[in-house]
């Protein structure tokens, strides 16, 4: 049987050798298209793994905050559950805000394998000196412990931010807040929250500018500092999470949801305007591709159509020699595949090549040269490898049936 | 002796108004290591019965038997199997596969049917072009080949799988005298030395005169069959 396929084959590249023009022609156009198909899912892919990168690296994979997404029931509906009874007029116990029991929720996170729980409190201050005033959303965080949920350690244009720990009564604010404020690092800075409490905070370190909206508004010191200072001690009001895997933020946010009440938002959740964003950017770059693929794959259609038409005496002088209708229909379909196949190859050397020079390319970006980021994972090839191949068979088959069906009798009666 | 091919009333026509009959009414068998021409002018039906015969074709009505076995019955496939074991054909024009050199063009029905490993196809085919003369051409292409040269090879290719039956569809039509004579002499050998039924369409007198059987057709009807003593 594989003797006969390979004779079936042998009878294909003949074919193929004899219309040489028309085969290059139409393995370019194969490879053509499988190579831009590779260049250019490798920017999209590419930007678009740098950009979801960005979009969980900017915050923490999970943020617990103190919010509830629903008021809780009040006492008298959860008491008469399912009762005709409509409380009006009822008096709101004032609670404290912050996450109650956090050592609980924190605990609780930390036990996800690979998970690290930073928590932080934040609230408004006004920062003052020298007769300017600037409002200020100071985060209390632990240092050792955010800079591995958070990348903020990589926004410090100057300092640490263990730099707080040292330093007594630090804070570190953006380079934007600093020039408003005419101060740089080491300048003393007054503080004073919504509570009244007011004290004197030593700049240790500033964030680049126009990094992130972080720079302008924030600013971090150590918890207990915010703590003392927002007159809220022991309590906190966010835990930021991060993930070794950031896409398992989704499940494990509701769950850390479901068991607390708690807000727990999902860096997805946070980002998903951005991410079905993408996904819109997805569909129009397959079916751009896409439709390059299929066009390249008409010139196999033309080039197998062509063939059938051509060799119309040799396929009835084939099926006289006793070759069958299946017979005749694989040799086209095999000539269809070869093209298909030697454009694959040939288009895989191409994409190579132009990820190889839109890889070396270096764009100045914000001051600083950076390259397109490409993603060269071998499933762009498989799927480029498949669609063309695919397209390349049923190209070839459709005419490939013409030459199934042509009667040797009518050939042969024109002959004579 | 029992008939190879054996045809009974067979007809065919073409659809249409009034339809085209090219067969009508047929019936005969053809021996083995016989030499069959079938004569007649342009038009009467006598290629048309040789598809038939051939198993290119499929008769309106009336029955094809090989070796006893009704042909009408068998798939496309089956037919097709039939003819790249049992039968070879020989057309007026050579109908070589351009791209393949004649020894691989002897070589196509063996590859096809299989029965032997690649070596033995080659030497085979090799022998059979040495047999007709063309032991040093095997590797040339057919357009390399003068016209008798092609029909050698053509025929060569006819008989690889050792046919039963062999059918000419005016071999000689494109021939010289000379090769003509080649051809005829070629035939004669085929039936008579190697007993195969040769059955062949033909306008030449030459060689319906080279004939055991002759079959005068007119339109799509046996006009006159008579047969030559040996």
């Amino acid at each position: 049987m594989t003797g006969q396929l390979r004779l079936l084959a042998s009878v294909a590249a003949r074919h193929l050798v004899g219309r040489r023009r028309q085969t290059v022609v139409a393995v370019s156009g194969v490879a053509v298209g499988v190579g831009f198909f590779l260049a250019v899912s490798a920017m999209m892919i590419g930007s678009q793994n740098d950009f979801i990168k960005t979009l969980i690296d900017a915050a923490p994979h999970i943020i617990i905050s103190d919010e509830l997404r629903s008021p809780p029931p009040q006492p008298g509906i959860s008491h008469y559950k399912g009762a005709a009874v409509d409380l009006r007029h009822y008096k709101v116990r004032n609670e404290v805000r912050g996450l109650k029991g956090w050592p609980e929720i924190l605990r609780a996170v930390d036990a996800v394998p690979g998970a690290i729980g930073s928590p932080s409190l934040s609230g408004a201050i006004t920062l003052r000196s020298g007769g300017r005033e600037e409002a200020l959303t100071v985060v209390g965080v632990d240092p050792a412990i955010e800079e591995k949920v958070s990348t903020i350690q990589d926004q410090l244009r100057i300092g640490r931010l263990r730099d707080l720990e040292s330093t007594q009564g630090g804070i570190i604010i953006g380079e934007e807040m600093a020039r408003r404020l005419g101060l740089g690092v080491g300048d003393v800075v007054g503080a004073t929250s919504a509570s009244g409490k007011s004290r004197s905070l030593r700049i240790v370190g500033l964030f680049k500018r126009g990094q992130t909206q972080i720079s302008s508004g924030l600013g971090y010191v150590l918890l207990r500092e915010a703590q003392s200072l927002l007159g809220r001690p022991f309590i906190i009001n966010r835990i930021g999470v991060r993930l070794a895997d950031p896409y398992e933020a989704e499940p494990i946010s509701r769950r850390l949801e479901a068991r607390y009440a708690y807000k727990a938002e999902s860096w997805q959740e946070r980002s998903a305007d951005f991410l079905s964003l993408l996904v819109t950017r997805n569909v129009i770059m397959y079916s751009v591709v896409s439709a390059i693929l299929l066009v390249a794959s008409f010139g196999i259609y033309t080039v197998v159509s062509n063939s059938v038409s051509d060799k119309r005496r040799d396929i009835a002088i084939m099926r006289s020699m006793g070759f069958s209708e299946r017979d005749l229909q694989l040799i086209f379909v095999f000539e269809g595949l070869a093209l298909a196949l030697i454009g694959i190859v040939a288009g895989w050397l191409l994409g190579y090549g132009l990820m190889a020079i839109l890889g070396s390319l270096k764009f100045p970006i914000a001051g600083e040269d950076q390259r397109l980021p490409l993603d060269r994972s071998a499933r762009q090839y498989a799927i480029a490898a498949a669609a063309s191949l695919i397209s390349g068979v049923i190209a070839a088959w459709l005419p490939a049936r013409k030459a199934a069906r042509v009667d040797p009798v009518d050939i042969l009666r024109g002959a004579v | 002796m029992s008939a190879i091919i054996e045809v009974q009333d067979l007809s065919r026509s073409l659809p249409g108004t009034p339809p085209v009959t090219l067969v009508s009414d047929v019936s005969l068998s053809i021996q083995p290591a016989t030499f069959v021409a079938i004569v007649g002018p342009s038009g009467c039906g006598k290629s048309s019965l040789l598809y038939l015969l051939g198993l290119l074709d499929r008769p309106t009505s009336g029955r094809v038997l090989f070796n006893g076995q009704d042909m009408n019955s068998l798939r496309g496939d089956a037919r097709a199997r039939i003819r790249l074991a049992s039968f070879g054909f020989v057309f007026q024009f050579h109908f070589l596969l351009p791209e393949f050199t004649a020894l691989e063009n002897v070589m196509l029905p063996m590859r096809r049917l299989g029965k032997l490993p690649l070596a033995e196809i080659q030497a085979k085919a090799q022998a059979l072009l040495e047999g007709m003369g063309l032991g040093e051409k095997s590797a040339k292409t057919p357009d390399r080949l003068s016209g008798g040269e092609r029909q050698r090879v053509a025929i060569a290719r006819a008989i690889a799988n050792d046919p039963a039956l062999v059918l000419g569809d005016e071999p000689t039509g494109n021939l010289d005298s000379q090769n003509s004579a080649r051809v005829v002499e070629m035939f004669r050998n085929l039936a008579h030395d190697q007993g195969r039924a040769v059955v062949c369409v033909t306008h030449d007198p030459d060689v319906a005169a080279a004939a055991d059987v002759q079959i005068s057709m007119l339109d799509g009807r046996i006009k006159e069959t008579s047969v030559r003593p040996r």
